[in-house]
């Protein structure tokens, strides 16, 4: 009898199988295993084949037989055997014929595809959605033709709506007569290697992209989200902590992750269905989204001094070691509050370390699908967030520039204007001079003709045009004079509103020629000031003149005075025409004037005053609503 | 007849005063400049001096100076094109200080009332 050496040499065969890929579970399908496994299949099927013919023979010769029946029951046996083997393996399995029809599918491999109905007698393609049916790169159509079949890659959801990424490869099953008659394709999911390349490389595409990026909040965003994706580390909600090392605490930065879990589902779902890279994200990154999470808004409120290290977070940054945290309830290093406000029982901190120095801390959570947090996990995330600090250091060393830059700039600004305003003071100071004595003489003697009487009406007239003339440049004149003067203002403490007070009164007689209608409101007990009240008052005019020229056909003219924090402040709103955005840049450059007649220099004159003051003045105009002008005083 | 000295160095702004104060019934003496200006004071004694600042050879201030160190009694009024002689003290002992302008109306008025004190106060 030849029955006995049969079976054990199967299940070698099979044991031989189930080695193999127990071996490789979770590892990328390669030549030489593939080599072996289809080997040993081809041992298996030609054995099973064999003994499927022989037993065939010996029933039809011999159907009374008892050997028969035993050797029936043998193969019924390692049938049973055989099918237990395919399942336990973890890999999908499917037979086809020639014509890539089904003949037989495993069941693991009808989980995987989420197949509902037996797909035997249907095509291969119709179960796998390959997109290289019919072409020439068809692994099973290579494999018919004698060639070697490649492996081919693609992601599907599972019944168990997992993503899950599947290789799959064919293998000739030859006959006796060594012709291919029927194809293995073999499945393995390889979806953990897959998320491990797709980390490795976030990793590099991370690195790469955040040497770019110096927008520190950019940054944040970017590696928050990083942490969050799906199909990059997954965690269900990332919460970003800094060290603010003048205050010595850790303040709560930025939150991402959905706020319920219906929000989660329905990103998860976007997600996978579009299996965004790296840089789709960052293209696409919508920073005000998230911003006003109540995950966010809390995440913001909470500061823990670093001074105790009683907390989880603060103890990571001291310890510089990652901390996971099992059972958040019984973890003596986590406080109630924090457990309260993150919600979760489980979690990761691991440490932001640039230089060899703590800057924050990640907390890390998968409060949503409750997966565990794995060792492995954890170990890819510390050398991502290692990086990740690296760039948070450069972007806030960055930042730290950009705002020393910009104070240089404004006091470069400021100087530049002040030296502008000195050059044009001593230069028009010495013109204004050299004009002003011939200027006396024209003017004077004009008038001394003008006293004469004349024939020709038209002489009079035009001595008068002289006259006239003379006079406007003498104006203007007065007034580079006094900007050029350096007179240092004689301040005594004065009630602000009194000075404004007198001013309007001194143009009552103007703003109703203008038809002006005046609404004054005085804050009441508005502290005194240290001013120059001629100088003021000379302000106060040149800005009121201002507003009335600004409404040529009269119009509602507000004033108002308040104290704030140790300062008056005088808004003067006019409902006039307002200024563009480049006229409003130049109205404090001397001679810069928009009127017919304006010299120029009336707010150059009070800018200096009341810079002279210690205060300043602010502009907000919109054009065709009016202007309103703010004065901003010191007390002491 | 009250005299009143013009010290100034532009040729054209000297006629200009000279007619107007004697418009106003004045008896005008000028001067060129501040050596010139010392020189007239002793030969005409004048009751008033309009004194320029910007001269050439002696200054109007330089000139006051030497003015005031011989005779306090006569009054000066600084007219000059520059405004910023008012911080300067040594002005601060003319009797009036007034900016050059073409209109005389300042000057007749200032002329005026220096003379009605310095009459109030011998």
């Amino acid at each position: 009898m030849k029955k006995k050496p049969v079976v054990p040499h199967m299940e070698k065969t099979v044991n031989k199988i189930r080695k193999l890929l127990n071996k490789s579970k979770g590892m990328v399908l390669d030549d030489k295993l593939l080599g072996s496994l289809e080997e040993m299949c081809e041992d298996l099927g030609a054995q099973l084949k064999k003994r499927e013919v022989e037993a065939g023979n010996l029933s039809v010769k011999n159907e009374e037989n008892e050997e028969s029946k035993i050797l029936e029951e043998q193969i019924q046996e390692e049938r049973e055997i055989f099918d237990n083997v395919i399942e336990v393996m973890g890999a999908g399995l499917c037979l086809i014929d020639k014509n890539t029809k089904i003949i037989w599918a495993n069941d693991t491999l009808k989980e995987w595809l989420n197949l509902n109905e037996s797909p035997v007698g249907g095509h291969c393609s119709d179960i796998y959605h390959c997109d290289v049916v019919g072409t020439d790169k068809c692994p099973a159509e290579l494999v018919l033709k004698g060639k070697k079949g490649h492996i081919v890659q693609s992601w599907v959801r599972t019944k168990a709506k997992k993503r899950m990424c599947i290789q799959h490869i064919a293998i000739p099953i030859t006959n006796k007569n060594s012709n291919t008659d029927n194809i293995l394709l073999l499945t393995v999911d390889v979806t953990e290697n897959e998320k491990m390349v797709h980390r490795l490389l976030l990793l590099q595409q991370f690195g790469e992209i955040t040497q770019g990026t110096l927008h520190l909040d950019k940054l944040l965003h970017l590696i928050l989200t990083c942490i969050t994706a799906d199909y990059s580390f997954g965690f269900n909600r990332a919460t970003l902590f800094l060290i603010n090392k003048e205050l010595n605490v850790l303040n709560g930065k930025l939150a991402i992750g959905p706020a319920s879990s219906e929000e989660a589902t329905r990103i998860l779902k976007e997600m996978s269905d579009s299996h965004n890279s790296l840089t789709d994200i960052v293209d696409k990154l919508d920073y005000s989204h998230n911003i006003d999470t109540p995950l966010n808004t809390m995440t913001k409120l909470l500061v823990y001094s670093l001074a105790d290290a009683k907390e989880v977070v603060t103890l990571c940054t001291k310890e510089m070691k990652p901390i996971i945290v099992k059972d958040a309830v019984k973890d003596p290093r986590v406080s109630n509050e924090f457990r309260k406000a993150l919600g979760v029982n489980e979690f990761v901190c691991v440490p932001l370390i640039a230089k060899n120095e703590p800057i924050g801390v990640i907390v890390a959570d998968n409060v949503y699908t409750a997966e565990p947090i794995s060792d492995e996990r954890v170990n890819t995330l510390t050398m991502f967030v290692n990086q990740a600090s690296l760039a948070i250091e450069n972007a806030e060393t960055y930042k730290s520039l950009e705002d020393k830059i910009d104070q240089l700039t404004e006091t470069q600004q400021r100087l530049i204007r002040s030296e502008k305003l000195a050059a044009i003071g001593s230069m028009s100071s010495y013109v204004a001079h050299e004009i002003r004595n011939p200027l006396v003489t024209i003017g004077g003697f004009a008038k001394t003709l003008s006293r004469f009487t004349f024939t020709d009406a038209k002489i009079k007239v035009n001595i008068d045009i002289i006259i006239e003339e003379v006079k406007h440049l003498e104006k203007i004149l007065n007034n580079i004079t006094d900007f050029a003067k350096p007179s240092k203002p004689e301040k005594i403490d004065v009630q602000l509103c009194e000075i404004m007070e007198n001013t309007c009164l001194l143009m009552e007689n103007y703003f109703q020629e203008k038809h002006i209608t005046l609404q004054k409101k005085y804050e009441t007990g508005v502290p005194e000031a240290p001013v120059d009240p001629t100088q003021i008052k000379q302000v106060f005019l040149n800005i009121l003149m201002n507003a009335v020229e600004s409404m040529p056909d009269g119009g509602k003219l507000d004033v108002k005075i308040k104290s704030i924090d140790g300062s008056v402040k005088i808004y003067i709103v006019d409902a006039g025409k307002g200024m563009k955005q480049d006229v409003l840049q130049n109205i404090y450059d001397p001679f810069f004037t928009t009127k017919p007649s304006g010299t120029g220099v009336g707010l150059s004159v009070s800018l200096k005053i009341i810079e002279d003051h210690g205060g300043t003045i602010d502009a907000i105009s919109e054009q065709g609503k009016g202007t309103t002008m703010l004065l901003t005083l010191p007390i002491k | 007849m009250t005299t009143i000295l013009v010290v100034e160095d532009d040729k054209n702004q000297r006629l200009l005063y000279e007619q107007e104060l004697k418009l106003e019934g004045y008896e005008v003496v000028t001067a060129s400049d501040g050596k010139d200006a010392l020189g007239k004071i002793q030969e005409q004694l004048p009751d008033l001096i309009v004194m320029d600042i910007n001269m050439p050879k002696m200054d109007g201030i330089e000139t006051m100076g030497k003015i005031l160190g011989k005779n306090k009694e006569i009054p000066v009024i600084i007219n000059t094109a520059y405004s910023n002689y008012k911080d300067n003290f040594m002005t601060w002992a003319a009797d009036a200080y007034i900016v050059k302008s073409s209109d005389m109306l300042e000057l007749k008025n200032t002329v005026k009332e220096v003379l009605a004190k310095k009459a109030k106060d011998s």
